[in-house]
């Protein structure tokens, strides 16, 4: 597994997972709760790369 | 004594301190979400840091290691072929070179940082599970 696209999302699924079980109590709201921060991540990162591709790689 | 059963065993097996309290279908997630997540840095070709006083942080990232309990040891196992926590000194010779080269075969894989990232992502959830038995042991949290 060398997609770095895949890895960051697989990380972000355990992130959200994690902190969805321990703040949530019903396996529902906690199904929202890991969707939401999985998504939230990713979505982030997207957009922090696509802003740091406009950066100049130093030198 | 019940609060330190349940942080003892937390650390020990992750999500066991939940368990404990009764928490069994939390305790069952966060066992499969640490292991998954320990499993996937080491397969990324991860490594679990070693302390050196040339790098100070070291310290910090070697104790998110240690936070993982067990767990931690065959990180240790797999990673340098023996139960480590500190880089060896340069006067011990044989050992430096031998650390060193695992070391730096890890480092050359691309995935390498990921999977180092895994694993201390590993080891600081379990230090929030510690932290989460206690309150729920204490009362603070229901």
């Amino acid at each position: 597994m060398a997609s770095h696209f895949l890895i960051m999302s697989f990380f972000s699924i355990l992130v959200g997972s994690f902190f969805a079980t321990l703040t949530r109590d019903t396996v529902r709201e906690g199904v929202k709760a890991a969707a939401l921060l999985s998504l939230t991540m990713v979505g982030i990162s997207l957009i922090i790369a696509y802003v740091m591709f406009f950066l100049p790689l130093g030198g | 004594m019940r609060v330190t059963v349940a942080c003892l065993l937390a650390w020990l097996v992750p999500g066991a301190g939940h368990f404990y309290l009764g928490r069994r279908g939390k305790a069952a997630a966060f066992l499969a979400i640490v292991l998954v997540t320990f499993c996937t840095g080491l397969a990324l070709q991860g490594r679990v840091y070693l302390a050196t006083s040339e790098q100070p942080l070291s310290f910090l990232a070697t104790f998110a290691n240690v936070a993982l309990g067990p767990i931690d040891l065959i990180g240790r196992e797999i990673s340098y072929k023996r139960i480590i926590f500190f880089f060896p000194r340069e006067t011990d010779r044989a050992l430096y070179e031998e650390i060193l080269g695992m070391t730096r075969a890890r480092i050359l894989a691309v995935t390498h940082e990921y999977g180092t990232t895994f694993i201390l992502t590993a080891g600081l959830m379990n230090i929030l599970l510690i932290l989460d038995a206690f309150d729920i042991g204490i009362g603070r949290k229901r």
